[in-house]
């Protein structure tokens, strides 16, 4: 039981490494055939490249700062957020990682989420709801499951992927507003059969790229909620204490009002739990799985 | 005719990163019953100052305040030798006094009323779980270093520079590895903002 819960840590760790690997491979790929199909050469995917690239760089160092910043959180005072500031400093203690700094973010709606780029640079931010509806034993599932985040390097990847996600976003939408404006000016010169499928292709490219992103973002962040329950688990021994937190939150229906579209995988649960998105996606587009599904796995553990 | 001269390299490199494995986490190993010792003292100071703020309510219980010194003695006593299984089990003494003695503590509406009563229990708890933390990063060194020093290859470099097998720590039988925490604790203090 226990060796498989390692060997999936080390094989899920290799998959993320793959797609980020395949993340930036597409993003060259879809500048690329932007560019031919513009007719600009494959210059526009050296130049797409190095956007992301120069993004990717960006958001490595300063990706935590952003997201903390955007959502206005404070930082963590031992005396007034007595249960939080302890329960991370003990896990911590337990993990043998660095103490990551700890922020609170003045929202009633119990949340919490994890960020930096590696263990050394980390931060845990948690919102006040959290911190007062939860207690001492829950409050260490929660963290625990953070601190998994950051343990496993989820937190790098997440901040990174978001800003890869909208990056490709960008590209397509600067493309497909290109595509309709310059596109009749060189329809002249431009007729061969190669020139009709790179630019069908690009068409369909420019369609899908969002789309792919976007799924890439959600299987990212899907499989990576029930790791990091299981490796928290593996920290604190007790499945209850996460166990008891999910039921909790579940049954809380507030929406957390400083998350977006680019930050809502970051967080615990879905902050958008709240809000009705309906339509036939919604069961691909949502970044999280269902508690009941994370509250299963949890129960085969114990 | 290559292989001649990258072989050693590759061993060397490999004998060299084996080496600092073991002696890495031996220095780890260290700083986690370090660590045992330090919080385990910060727990026991923590009871003669409970003690002295709870001794005016409660006059009829003499019988737990003579148990708790004690266990504090005994706790002082097993970090002065730097056992960290005597440690643990001193941890572990401490605690199954406590627990009765909380129960008395909420029982009584005068002393529930009290904040600094509420900090000092706080804290003890706290320092509880630093304990049983600090023991559990050690169990898990000591069993990475035992495997190491167990496994082949790694164990032929362990023998040749005389690495020994780490005691680590024994779990008390029928004792789980958690803390059980009472509702009434575990519920957050009032956070005004």
């Amino acid at each position: 039981m226990k060796s498989d819960f390692y060997h999936e840590i080390s094989a899920n760790r290799f998959k993320s490494g793959v797609i980020m690997v395949f993340f930036i491979a597409f993003v060259a790929v879809v500048g690329y055939v932007f560019g031919l199909a513009n007719g600009y050469g494959p210059s526009w995917g050296l130049m797409a490249f190095f956007l992301s690239l120069l993004v990717a760089v960006f958001s490595f160092f300063w990706g935590d700062q952003i997201v903390l910043s955007l959502s206005g959180a404070r930082l963590a005072d031992k005396k007034r957020d007595f249960n939080f500031y302890t329960v991370a400093e003990n896990l911590c203690l337990g993990s043998g990682l660095p103490q990551p700094k700890l922020y609170v973010l003045e929202d009633s709606a119990p949340n919490a989420f994890a960020t930096g780029r590696d263990p050394k640079h980390a931060s845990i931010c948690a919102t006040t709801g959290l911190l007062t509806k939860l207690n001492r034993t829950e409050l260490e599932g929660v963290i625990s499951h953070e601190l998994s985040h950051v343990q496993n390097y989820d937190s790098r990847l997440m901040v990174i992927t978001s800003v890869l996600v909208g990056t490709v976003a960008l590209l397509s939408d600067w493309f497909t507003r290109s595509l309709w404006f310059d596109r009749h000016d060189r329809d002249e010169d431009n007729k061969s059969n190669l020139g009709i499928i790179i630019f069908i292709l690009a068409i369909v490219l420019s369609l899908l790229a969002p789309i792919i992103a976007q799924l890439i973002q959600l299987a990212i962040s899907r499989r990576r909620e029930f790791l990091a329950d299981a490796s928290a688990v593996a920290l604190t021994r007790y499945p209850k204490g996460l166990i008891a937190a999910l039921e909790k939150i579940s049954a809380d229906y507030e929406p957390l009002e400083t998350a977006n579209r680019a930050t809502a995988h970051l967080y615990f649960v879905n902050p958008f739990k709240g809000k009705k998105i309906t339509g036939m996606f919604l069961n691909l587009f949502n970044t999280h799985p269902p508690i009941e599904e994370r509250i299963n796995a949890l129960r085969t553990i114990s | 005719m290559y292989i001649l001269l990258v072989l050693p390299v590759i061993i060397a490199v490999y004998l060299i990163y084996i080496y600092n494995q073991f002696v890495s986490l031996r220095a780890q190993i260290k700083a986690a019953i370090q660590e045992i010792g330090n919080q385990l003292k910060r727990q026991a100071d923590l009871i003669p100052n409970l003690i002295g703020a709870v001794k005016g309510y409660l006059k009829h219980e003499t019988a737990i305040f003579d148990k708790l010194t004690e266990a504090r003695k005994n706790a002082l006593a097993a970090v002065e030798e730097g056992n960290a299984q005597k440690m643990s089990e001193a941890s572990a003494k401490i605690n199954q006094v406590f627990t009765p003695f909380k129960a008395i503590l909420e029982s009584n509406p005068e002393i529930k009323g009290s904040d600094i009563v509420k900090e000092l229990t706080m804290n003890l708890s706290d320092t509880a779980d630093k304990v049983m933390y600090s023991r559990r990063l050690l169990i898990n060194l000591a069993l990475q270093y035992n495997t190491l020093l167990s496994t082949i290859p790694s164990k032929f470099i362990g023998q040749m520079f005389g690495f020994k097998e780490e005691a680590g720590l024994k779990t008390p039988e029928g004792q789980s590895d958690w803390l059980e925490v009472s509702s009434t604790e575990t519920t957050t203090p009032k956070v005004d903002l």
